[in-house]
């Protein structure tokens, strides 16, 4: 029997106690875990979003974040929407009806446009173009791809695409058609939407979206903006306007959109140079757009980093702090828990110093048997943090658009965690390993005489 | 006496009580016990017995004096040097057998093999105990096991390390009569099979009369009357 027997001996001698306050710390333990993995699972949501294929996003004037949060990770409302005609200046001629490059085309080198408002069964709704899916990349640089289906075709005005989410969420899949609620889940009820493909899943928010023709979508109810008759006359792009036996699409002069997706194209570089980084156009698209006064150009990466820098960081660190007390409120239990140890097993103690044990084994044996608490808590606490995360998983899914499982980790602070409580354990057990270092044999094995 | 296992010379142990007195309570010229030799200290409450026994055991330095066992003076060695040899080379058995509550027969003796300069060894914890008749009780904590059974576990933990000396302080003090005998019996008869001195402390005469060298402690200890300064 060496001394780690001997301290897990009295760990047994005291299972209950030892075992509520393995407990606690397991509780505190937890609670830091989840509380770390979730953090870090948020942040990777928005950080995943911000880096989706694009690096722009134009709007109507209002909060950039709140263009943000609404065009790219689907959550807030739309500030306003902006006008068919300046959404027209960022196409080159080939997709224009009067074959004229738009004033910023040059500066563009993908215009997406998004219309927002509609739902279905709490997911939002996004109409827009095929391009969404063709030009776009998941942020990791790879094209979308699907698990099922395709894409759906422009001339498809009544086809959509699901995200990963909806679709496992819903039950829908290929073939089946769904119908869109106007402004909320209890507003009108829009014409159907063939689902023409299932994304694969991303881990952004692409997964929680319904994605529809914006060709279909203009076509529902309130979605045509009132104009004046003579308005009508503005022509439509060839893609759109010249198909043939599809329903008759909306008037140029009723559409508006929520918001461009743009990924600027990188400026002319000069011969012999290396060519130069498209942030360059971007920064001078964005001081032309926003001195404008049609709308505003924000960068999702920009307004995020802020967003997490001004929110997410700060209540991340008061999560940790809340739950760092409650880890240093489980120290206090084994530091209450040692004290009794000590105080119940001085005579034990003059009893093993009396068979020739040295203060330093026994210092050494009431340690061990901290760290043995805290470490054995530690475990079971993270194991328990791990498991609430994957009990959680579902819904942080679904409203965070990543995936959160059982497995989903913050491998270097989880590291830290065993000599975390290692240290945390030596400092709650310190002053009782010194009370039973100090313990005096001949008083409490003294006889008579 | 040649080549004594316990040698004290000239020692001498007071304490200071609360009000400022100090009370002399060993003042000791010369104590010697032979290697292997099994002896009697008798002596009344106050006499001094369980500061002696804490002298020899190296639990408490004297003030003055040197206290050597096996040749090693534990007067003049810090404290875990004593505590070294304490482990190495004495077993205590003590009036309340002191047995660890939580552990189970063959861990009391372990845990003695703990301190010890030798590993820790199962096989001869077990060969310990079945050498006092509790070859069927290894697995019992000291609450399920019967007084004299208890005494047994301390005496085979006593001889864990292979000590030269064993010191037992009242042995038989919580005993009934019927099992003194065999307490006596079964230190005699162990410290013999293995050349251990033995000392046993006690105030009953029917038990010191049972060994061969039989001393009262006012013999020898000069402050057993207690002079006070």
């Amino acid at each position: 029997m060496n001394l780690l027997g001997i301290a897990w001996r009295n760990i047994r001698q005291r299972w209950l106690t030892s075992l509520l306050t393995a407990l606690s710390l397991a509780l505190g333990v937890a609670l830091v875990v989840a509380t770390l993995v979730t953090g870090g699972l948020v942040k990777q949501a928005f950080e995943s979003g911000a880096g989706l294929g694009y690096n722009m996003i134009v709007g109507a004037k209002g909060s950039p974040l709140q263009l943000v949060l609404n065009s790219v990770y689907f959550i807030s409302k739309p500030i306003e929407n902006i006008s068919w005609e300046f959404y027209q200046q960022f196409l080159p001629a080939a997709e224009r009806a009067d074959g004229i490059d738009g004033t910023f085309a040059s500066s563009s080198k993908t215009a997406v446009p998004i219309c927002m408002g509609d739902y279905f069964k709490g997911f939002r709704v996004i109409g827009t173009n095929a391009a969404f899916f063709n030009r776009i990349t998941r942020g990791d640089g790879q094209p979308f791809a699907f698990s099922s289906g395709s894409n759906f075709r422009d001339d498809d005005f009544f086809a959509g695409v699901l995200g990963a989410t909806v679709a496992a969420k819903l039950g829908l899949k290929t073939g089946d058609r769904f119908a869109p609620t106007h402004g909320a889940d209890d507003g009108k009820v829009h014409d159907p939407f063939t689902v023409a493909g299932v994304l694969a899943r991303t881990d952004t928010p692409v997964d929680r979206g319904v994605f529809v023709n914006m060709e279909g979508f203009y076509l529902q109810d309130g979605h045509a903006k009132p104009v004046a008759d003579d308005a009508t006359a503005v022509a439509l792009a060839p893609a759109v306007a010249q198909l043939s036996g599809a329903p008759a699409p909306l008037p140029a002069a009723q559409r508006e959109v929520t918001a461009i997706l743009l990924e600027t194209a990188a400026p002319p570089g000069l011969p012999g140079m290396p060519p130069l980084p498209a942030e360059l156009t971007a920064m001078g698209l964005r001081t032309a757009i926003n001195e404008g006064r049609d709308g505003q150009a924000a960068q999702p990466i920009a307004e995020i980093r802020q967003l997490l820098d001004l929110f997410v960081r700060p209540l991340e660190l008061l999560l940790l702090l809340v739950t760092a007390l409650v880890v240093l409120v489980s120290a206090m239990g084994i530091l209450v828990s040692m004290v009794g140890s000590a105080l119940e097993r001085s005579r034990d103690v003059a009893i093993m110093r009396a068979l020739g044990a040295r203060r330093s084994h026994v210092l050494a044996t009431v340690l061990i048997e901290a760290m043995l608490l805290a470490v054995g808590g530690g475990l079971v606490g993270w194991l328990l943090g791990h498991l609430l995360v994957g009990a959680i998983g579902p819904w942080i899914s679904t409203n965070a658009g990543v995936s959160a499982s059982l497995f989903s980790s913050v491998p270097l602070a989880e590291a830290l965690l065993v000599p975390f409580l290692i240290l945390l354990a030596i400092a709650a057990a310190l002053l009782p390993a010194i009370a039973a270092y100090r313990t005096d044999v001949s008083k409490w094995l003294q006889g008579p005489g | 006496m040649a080549n004594p296992i316990i040698d004290l010379i000239d020692v001498r142990k007071s304490f200071a009580m609360p009000g400022g007195e100090t009370v002399d309570v060993l003042d000791i010229p010369r104590f010697s016990v032979a290697a292997g030799e099994h002896c009697a200290l008798e002596g009344q409450s106050g006499s001094g017995k369980s500061t002696l026994l804490n002298v020899i055991s190296g639990i408490m330095r004297p003030d003055a004096g040197r206290v050597l066992l096996d040749g090693i003076d534990l007067a003049r060695i810090p404290e875990a040097g004593r505590d070294r040899v304490r482990a190495d080379k004495l077993g205590l058995v003590f009036q309340s057998f002191n047995l660890l509550p939580g552990f189970t027969a063959l861990e009391n003796v372990l845990v003695a093999m703990a301190f010890g300069s030798e590993r820790p060894d199962r096989a001869r914890a077990a060969s310990l105990l079945e050498a006092v008749g509790l070859q069927h009780r290894l697995n019992h904590k000291p609450s399920a096991l019967s007084t004299g059974q208890q005494q047994r576990v301390a005496v085979a933990r006593a001889l864990a390390n292979r000590p030269r000396v064993v010191l037992a302080d009242e042995p038989t003090a919580s005993i009934d009569a019927a099992h003194q005998q065999q307490v006596i019996d079964l230190l005699r008869n162990t410290c013999s099979q293995q050349n251990v001195a033995l000392v046993v402390v006690t105030h009953a005469p029917e038990v010191a009369e049972q060994f061969p060298r039989r001393i009262r402690l006012e013999q020898f200890n000069r402050a057993a009357a207690g002079h006070r300064h």
